[in-house]
């Protein structure tokens, strides 16, 4: 990979074998040195907090795998997320102390995100010539956690439909925005791509920001399809909303975690934004169902770090079942901080978000025994799973984050979608949206999904209880 | 100014090479560049520098027939990168003291962390 390699060196008056013992401590040795990984091992998750825009600013969270331990000397991460690079820390003795030095990788995609992120323009280079669709993703802040293999994913079905001839004899091409997680920078960021030429845009952010942006393009003429799990109320004819619906979700998990726990008193929490808001509905719709009761309900917003008062009166509460609705890097402390205060002794955990990159960052102490539930884990069986993960560890390599619904769900878009642009009567996106409802597709990872309708998305459920490594998954009951 | 073209114009040996001197040296004509430049002759320093200009990364000052090249200081590229560099440094300023302050000795043993 070409690129810069920026470097940075210091002196200590330690030796190698104590500096090499800072990493990942967690004592305030810098924020590198702070890396947050359970375990310092080959194929580790680890997690850097960056203060890329100052003290003032929130960190970045540059989501990577540790690549070589060689202690304790060598260090290196790759990482995927806000860019795609690799971290080398190197530690030689030095006198009686040591050197440090760091090289950091910084590609072109890496200087244009970081541009961006300070407001500069950054042109996306020539697009005429190809069917521009737009990626609105989560590059960075909570939601980076779960939409981390995102872009490879889309990438891989890029190729794939080019591979088939692109669209009405011009290639496809993806333009990748981020919305850092934020509704107002999502918005900003799909009109960009709009500007960019894209009249389609694939949306595998939370909610908060594709509601937000479906309505701030309302007059833009533009196909806008959230591929992920969301709770549906606007699809219309340029707005599809595919993926799981929360009651599906919950229905499909409350019986077997009701089982698990031993009881049916339930206690909802979520962050606090439309789409936990309509899981928390369906929960209780669900926990009727089941002649279960809610103990105790409680949203707090996306960003949260400190989960404390809130498990306290989880505890206090007395509830059998935790509803856990919250997403990404907020679901990651508050299991992790679930386990640390003694919730995993008396109560079960479903959580309808637990997918594979969260589950590996919740790391296998906290995660094992929680609850999931949506249309595809990786562990499913079938040839066309099989292929799919099998091309992605081939173009992407084994340190690449885990695929999971929240991907596999813009590759099944993108490709139901240029299924429809090559059958719509003209390139219009009213054209492509209609042809788009009532299509459907009988060999996907994921298995047949049907589009029936701006709003629904058929496909079967699966249930997955997380275990070290994985996910133990089932067909919903 | 485009950051795709700063990067395009950063991925060239060369051109990081003379971004180098210029750094050093402060300012230079395109002859006087091209003597610290050893690996290609002048026609290609001069292409170079063109490439480095239109990225914004290097700025012209003409005098007579003359130009002058020198290091943009108020390029967005540079400004990005030279944040993120000192972001580096400055977290491993933040190892020394830590090391240096002992920190090491005290979490070392930090129950729930293995290293293999």
């Amino acid at each position: 990979m070409a690129g810069l390699a920026l470097s940075a060196e210091q002196h200590v008056d330690a030796p190698p074998g104590a500096v090499f013992a800072l990493f990942g401590a967690g004592c305030g040795a810098g924020w590198l040195f702070d890396a947050a990984c359970d375990r310092l091992a080959v194929g580790a998750a680890v997690t850097l907090r960056a203060p890329l825009f100052g003290a003032a600013g929130e960190p970045v969270e540059i989501l990577g795998r540790i690549a070589t331990v060689r202690p304790p000397s060598r260090i290196e991460i790759v990482h995927d997320l806000p860019w795609r690079g690799r971290l080398r820390i190197l530690v030689d003795p030095d006198g009686p102390g040591s050197r440090i030095r760091i090289i950091a990788d910084l590609d072109g995609d890496g200087l244009n995100w970081l541009m961006r992120r300070r407001g500069f323009p950054v042109s996306e280079g020539e697009l005429s010539g190809t069917h521009p669709v737009g990626l609105l993703t989560s590059k960075s802040g909570p939601a980076s956690v779960f939409a981390s293999a995102t872009e490879h994913v889309a990438a891989m079905a890029v190729e794939e439909i080019n591979a088939e001839g692109g669209i009405r004899g011009l290639p496809l091409r993806l333009v990748v925005g981020d919305d850092g997680t934020d509704p107002d920078l999502g918005a900003l960021e799909s009109w960009r791509l709009v500007r960019a030429g894209c009249r389609t845009i694939m949306a595998t952010t939370t909610s908060a920001t594709f509601t937000r942006a479906a309505h701030e393009l309302r007059d833009a003429g533009v196909l806008m399809v959230q591929t992920v799990m969301n709770e549906g109320g606007i699809g219309s004819e340029l707005r599809l909303q595919l993926g799981e619906r929360p009651v599906d979700q919950v229905r499909a998990a409350a019986g077997r975690v009701m089982e698990a726990a031993g009881g049916r008193r339930w206690f909802l929490a979520g962050n606090d934004y439309i789409w936990p808001h309509m899981v928390h509905s369906a929960a209780r719709r669900v926990v009727a169902e089941h002649a279960g009761t809610v103990v105790g309900e409680a949203f707090l917003p996306l960003g949260t770090r400190d989960f404390a008062p809130l498990i306290e009166r989880i505890l206090r509460s007395g509830a059998d079942v935790v509803l856990s609705a919250f997403v990404g890097a907020d679901l990651v402390q508050f299991e992790r901080q679930c386990l640390a205060m003694g919730v995993r002794a008396r109560c079960r955990t479903l959580a309808p978000a637990l997918d594979e990159p969260t589950r590996e960052r919740i790391g296998d102490a906290a995660a094992t025994g929680l609850f999931g539930a949506s249309g595809y884990f990786e562990e499913l069986p079938g040839d066309a799973n099989a292929a799919f993960v099998r091309r992605y560890r081939e173009m992407y390599g084994r340190f690449a984050p885990p695929v999971s619904s929240i991907s596999e769900s813009v590759y099944e878009a993108l490709h139901l979608y240029a299924r429809a642009a090559r059958r719509a009567d003209d390139d219009n996106p009213v054209s492509i949206a209609r042809a788009l409802r009532g299509i459907r597709h009988h060999t996907f990872p994921r298995g047949d999904v049907v589009v029936d309708g701006p709003e629904t998305f058929r496909q079967r459920l699966f249930v997955a209880e997380a275990r070290p490594g994985g996910f133990t998954v089932s067909r919903a009951s | 100014m485009p950051a795709d073209l700063a990067y395009d114009a950063l991925a060239d040996p060369v051109r990081r090479e003379i971004l180098n001197v210029l750094a050093e040296r402060e300012e230079l004509s395109a002859g006087e560049l091209s003597s610290y430049i050893h690996r290609v002759g002048r026609t290609a320093v001069s292409s170079h520098l063109r490439v480095l200009r239109t990225a914004g990364l290097i700025a012209e000052r003409r005098t007579g027939r003359f130009r002058y090249y020198s290091v943009d200081p108020t390029g967005p590229v540079q400004d990005v990168i030279r944040e993120l560099q000192e972001l580096i440094q400055g977290s491993l300023d933040a190892t020394k003291s830590a090391a240096e302050n002992g920190a090491a000795r005290t979490d070392r043993n930090r129950p729930g962390r293995r290293v293999m």
